[in-house]
């Protein structure tokens, strides 16, 4: 039996973005398109939108260096739209073997790194507002960014002495002090710190230059200064 | 009195949605006798961070001190959030098993 082919309006429901951006993908090799009969119309077959849109460190490094489109479902403009999809992946979590209690704690990291890029950059986002939110439970990996003023440009506020990206970061997930100082405290990371470190999972941070990695099974904290500068924050769990 | 926390939801993550739960439990809070004690039940709450938990239980436990009882929960989320939202106040909580 054949298989069925989705039209580009289709395929562009499917991934969430605009006809053009597909034709752009088509053009430049991103996501090669069908031509039945060597005719202009262009087809998709679902199985392979669905691989392209598994790359969910791919989209969400692309969007917050080039500004680059991704598949709108994991787009949250809102926090309220972030929590709403936070709890449906904390209701998948729960169904999965082995993660009858760990999922809580997923949840926690994922709610915590997300809640940051919205209340440290509401009203002040530089261009794009709201953040990327993908997941994949079977590859078992969360992926959030934002395009926002970074953690440096944040602490500065309240730290103005702070020298670099990688004394902000190390700042954020190690001592309690917020941007939105005096009014609010910062103690999120510093949760997500001491529960990558004991608990079976692995952490990607990034934010301008500074880079952390917990990996393996003697996680020790530490900020690094990586290769590129990146705008905002981009994090990889995995799990 | 007997606070059920799953009221104000099961996922309790954001900031905003913290200081919200509290002013909606501002005027409850007013009609308590003078040496009443609360009791927060974790029971039914699948994800507690301490965003939410900085803008609601801290300033509780400003507000009344030892009578402020928290039920003892086994979600890792809640032990989590606790142990470092005491790390914060830099005092502790009273947790009842």
């Amino acid at each position: 039996m054949e298989e069925k082919l989705l039209t580009i309006g289709q395929a562009a429901e499917y991934l969430g973005i605009s006809l053009n951006t597909l034709r752009r993908w088509d053009e430049s090799g991103k996501l090669v398109a069908i031509k039945k009969d060597s005719g202009t119309h262009r087809y998709y077959r679902e199985q392979d939108l669905e691989i392209f849109a598994s790359d969910l460190m791919k989209f969400a490094s692309e969007w917050i260096e080039d500004d680059a489109p991704f598949p709108g479902t994991f787009y949250c403009a809102t926090s309220s739209i972030f929590n709403a999809r936070l709890t449906k992946m904390e209701y998948a979590l729960m169904q999965k073997p082995g993660f009858e209690k760990l999922y809580s704690l997923i949840t926690l990291i994922t709610g915590e790194i997300g809640d940051n890029s919205f209340a440290h950059n509401l009203g002040k986002w530089p261009d794009t507002a709201g953040i990327f939110f993908g997941y994949d439970l079977d590859k078992r990996i969360v992926v959030l960014a934002d395009r926002g003023l970074g953690i440096l440009e944040t602490l500065r506020r309240v730290r103005p002495g702070l020298p670099s990206h990688v004394a902000a970061v190390e700042v954020a997930f190690t001592e309690f002090i917020s941007g939105r100082a005096p009014e609010k405290r910062g103690n999120g990371l510093k949760l997500v710190r001491e529960v990558v470190t004991d608990q079976p999972f692995d952490l990607f941070y990034t934010s301008g230059d500074a880079e952390v990695r917990m990996k393996g099974s003697n996680k020790i904290f530490s900020v690094t200064r990586g290769q590129r500068t990146l705008r905002g924050c981009l994090a990889k769990i995995e799990f | 009195m007997k606070l059920q926390l799953e009221k104000f939801g099961k996922t309790l993550i954001s900031r905003e949605l913290g200081s919200e739960a509290l002013k909606a439990f501002q005027p409850t809070l007013s009609e308590l006798s003078k040496d009443e004690e609360v009791e927060i039940d974790f029971s039914g709450v699948l994800t507690l961070s301490p965003s939410w938990a900085d803008e609601f239980l801290s300033p509780l436990l400003n507000q009344l001190e030892g009578k402020l009882v928290l039920l003892a929960s086994d979600n890792l989320s809640v032990h989590a959030t606790l142990k470092i939202l005491q790390e914060v106040n830099k005092r502790p909580f009273n947790i009842k098993s």
